[in-house]
């Protein structure tokens, strides 16, 4: 539970934080100006006065909707890999490489020794940041990741590269503390991947996250956490935001069999479906949630950036999630204490229930086979 | 001891040019309904014999049809069976590549051929033997989702996916493979289902006829199984010893009785690897092994990279080869 390490940063968060993994989509004049970038028709600088544009309207959006820790939208990257990758020495870009179907990626490599060019997303928190009051998460993509999707043409193993990449990534955290960033996110979906890496991949969070004063959070997704699970637990964050809902809530059952023991940001909105969800599907959700995680230590947010849905989409996901979040707050206030976590939301509570009506005949059976024998 | 210089089995389909892009860009033009069907065969046709004619260039003599046609080596057969429904994306193995994931809705059965007519077409157009390559019946089965009461437990659906492939080997064989590769990366994460691939594996060990059929495992380390993996029905046994820093040890101290395929050069990295890596490895196994011949090939699909670096890489798999004979030579 950090409940006290956000006070001791001087951030009051309600129960039940809201947030976002980090991107938001693109609007339509920005997509244009971007081909356009590339087709060198237009400047940086005209690029960029769109790019802020868009974040504008990104960071009103989610204060209008009423998140509680806010993001970027990160309209100024295209991948995730390949924005740190562009900017650092150390890297050059690879060719085209397929990710599924008919989808090809620029794959970067690792040249040269990596270096830490000065700040990379510092200057898109600063911004951000001065357009609300509410706080900013800056948002880093990790060590491990950066490592994983990249080739690696120059240090003699991975765990080298993911080394020299942490302390790399260690100074940028540094620089968005220094300029008041106070949650940070930084994304390691590649994380579950090799899970005899982990020991090396927990090392490098280690230096990126070691004595800074500030609260981490690490996004991970779409990956076999049965591996994984409980060890990704000495991942030394304070906060693991995970993709739930695409994988039909399947940790939930991990985590009956070992006590989640950090906070949970906790993926209520599947990223890759057309489909708004019902604010009761996310109260279902929720409540599901918090049979297994306490209370305090529940963050929301859906299961991963929204950048692939339309803006339309992502608002009106994000309102749906806004709109459970609120009633089940209510509920929380309301509720005796030693009730909170039999919240009666939708089917999730009743279903317990006859599910431990079943539990209790079958013991009832049991007893009275054994008496008569 | 001959060394063949063999293809594993993808290969880039697009490269940096845009000729060699062509393909993405027929596959966007067929999905807007914009070409036809016929247009875009002809597309792959000659995008197949363009990667064949690259591998035998760069100094392959086993080379595979680059797999141009496959959406990933999951769906592309699965999605060709009776009762198979086609779902999400889910991340291939611990690739930044994923598949399309087959959805079992009942009993397995063959439509009609899977790859046979297309390797017909890459022998026709190709200057060396082509390769055959089939994922195998348990990776197929643990890859996917079963939603029918038949299949609740995995050893059934892999038994009669068995049968299902073990018609295609059949074709296959018929067709003129000297090889046919059967790749279970799967088998690696679940040892304890070792004599299930067992079982699964006699059917198309008995339709192989004079063909070779070869047992393709990688994204793994293989040296605990590598005793069991000898047991199996099938002539060929291809490694990856990317993953594997203990095997050439196992190999050099327990010998092989089945022709191998060295999987030394990375095909997940664009590093290109130097003799004294190679060699060492080379002068310890090669005098273990029986049968005159091994194959030396990357250690999975080149489609994990670029276009440019995988035919550098089969460039650099001939001159290590040569290199390394000549020594012996002298």
């Amino acid at each position: 539970m950090s409940r006290a390490k956000l006070e001791k940063l001087g951030l009051t968060l309600p129960l039940l934080p809201t947030s976002t993994v980090g991107s938001f989509p693109k609007p339509d004049y920005l997509l244009q100006a971007r081909a356009r970038f590339a087709r060198k028709e237009i400047t940086q600088k005209e690029l960029e006065a769109l790019e802020r544009k868009a974040t504008e309207f990104w960071v009103q959006q989610q204060e209008e909707i009423g998140l509680d820790v806010l993001v970027d939208g990160e309209q100024y990257r295209g991948d995730m890999v390949a924005y740190f990758a562009d900017i650092m020495p150390g890297f050059r870009m690879g060719g085209l490489v397929r990710s599924y179907g008919n989808r090809y990626y620029h794959k970067p490599i690792i040249a040269g020794e990596i270096r830490w060019p000065g700040p990379m997303t510092v200057k898109w928190w600063k911004f951000a940041q001065g357009l609300t009051s509410k706080p900013i998460k800056g948002m880093l993509t990790g060590p491990y990741t950066i490592m994983d999707w990249s080739f690696n043409d120059y240090y003699p193993d991975r765990k080298s590269a993911c080394l020299a990449l942490a302390g790399a990534i260690r100074k940028e955290v540094e620089t968005l503390v220094e300029a008041g960033a106070k949650v940070i996110q930084i994304d390691e979906p590649a994380l579950s991947v090799r899970p005899e890496e982990l020991p090396f991949a927990i090392e490098a969070m280690q230096m990126v996250t070691d004595g800074v004063p500030a609260y981490f959070i690490t996004h991970i997704c779409y990956g076999a956490f049965e591996f994984i699970y409980p060890r990704m637990l000495r991942f030394p964050v304070h906060n693991f935001d995970l993709e739930m809902s695409n994988s039909g809530l399947d940790l939930i059952g991990l985590f009956k069999k070992h006590p989640f023991n950090k906070d949970l940001s906790f993926g209520v909105l599947d990223v890759h479906s057309h489909k708004i969800e019902s604010p009761m599907l996310v109260k279902e959700r929720i409540a599901k949630a918090l049979q297994v995680i306490p209370k305090e230590a529940l963050w929301v947010d859906p299961d991963c950036g929204l950048k692939t849905r339309t803006v339309e989409e992502a608002q009106g996901k994000l309102r749906s999630m806004m709109a459970a979040v609120k009633e089940i707050r209510q509920a929380l206030d309301k509720a005796p204490k030693r009730k909170q976590r039999r919240i009666e939301v939708g089917s999730v509570v009743k279903k317990r229930r006859k599910k431990i009506r079943k539990h209790k005949y079958k013991k009832m059976r049991r007893r009275m086979r054994h008496k008569k024998k | 001891m001959e060394l063949v210089l063999a293809n594993h089995s993808s290969y880039p389909r697009v490269g940096a040019s845009r000729e060699q892009q062509r393909l993405r860009r027929a596959y966007a033009q067929r999905e807007r309904g914009e070409i036809s069907a016929d247009d875009f065969n002809r597309v792959q046709d000659s995008v197949v014999a363009e990667v064949i004619e690259e591998q035998a260039r760069a100094g392959c003599e086993l080379l595979t049809d680059g797999q141009i046609r496959w959406v990933d080596s999951i769906s592309h057969l699965a999605g060709r069976l009776n009762q198979v429904e086609i779902n999400g994306l889910l991340r291939y193995f611990d690739t930044n590549f994923y598949f399309r994931q087959p959805v079992i809705k009942g009993r397995v059965a063959g439509n009609g051929p899977l790859v046979a007519e297309e390797f017909r077409y890459a022998r026709a157009v190709s200057p060396r033997p082509i390769k055959p390559v089939l994922t195998g019946p348990y990776t197929l089965a643990v890859s996917s989702i079963r939603e029918t009461s038949l299949y609740r437990d995995l050893p059934a659906l892999v038994l009669d996916l068995s049968e299902v492939l073990a018609q295609e080997v059949r074709a296959l064989a018929g067709a003129g493979a000297e090889v046919i590769q059967i790749e279970e990366p799967a088998i690696l994460k679940h040892p304890k289902d070792l004599r299930l691939l067992h079982k699964a594996l006699k059917p198309l060990s008995q339709a192989k006829g004079s063909s070779q059929l070869a047992l393709y495992t990688y994204f793994a380390d293989a040296t605990p199984l590598y005793e069991s993996l000898q047991e199996l029905p099938v002539d060929i046994l291809g490694l990856d010893f990317t993953y594997a820093p203990r095997l050439p040890e196992t190999i050099a101290r327990l010998g092989s009785r089945k022709t191998l395929g060295l999987g030394l050069i990375d095909g997940r990295n664009t590093r290109m690897e130097a003799a004294p890596q190679v060699f060492p490895i080379l002068e310890r196994i090669l005098p273990r092994l029986s049968g005159g011949i091994a194959y030396l090939n990357p250690s999975c699909g080149l489609e994990y990279l670029p276009r440019d670096k995988a035919v550098a890489k089969l460039r650099l798999m001939k001159e290590l080869r040569d290199t390394f004979l000549q020594r012996g030579k002298r």
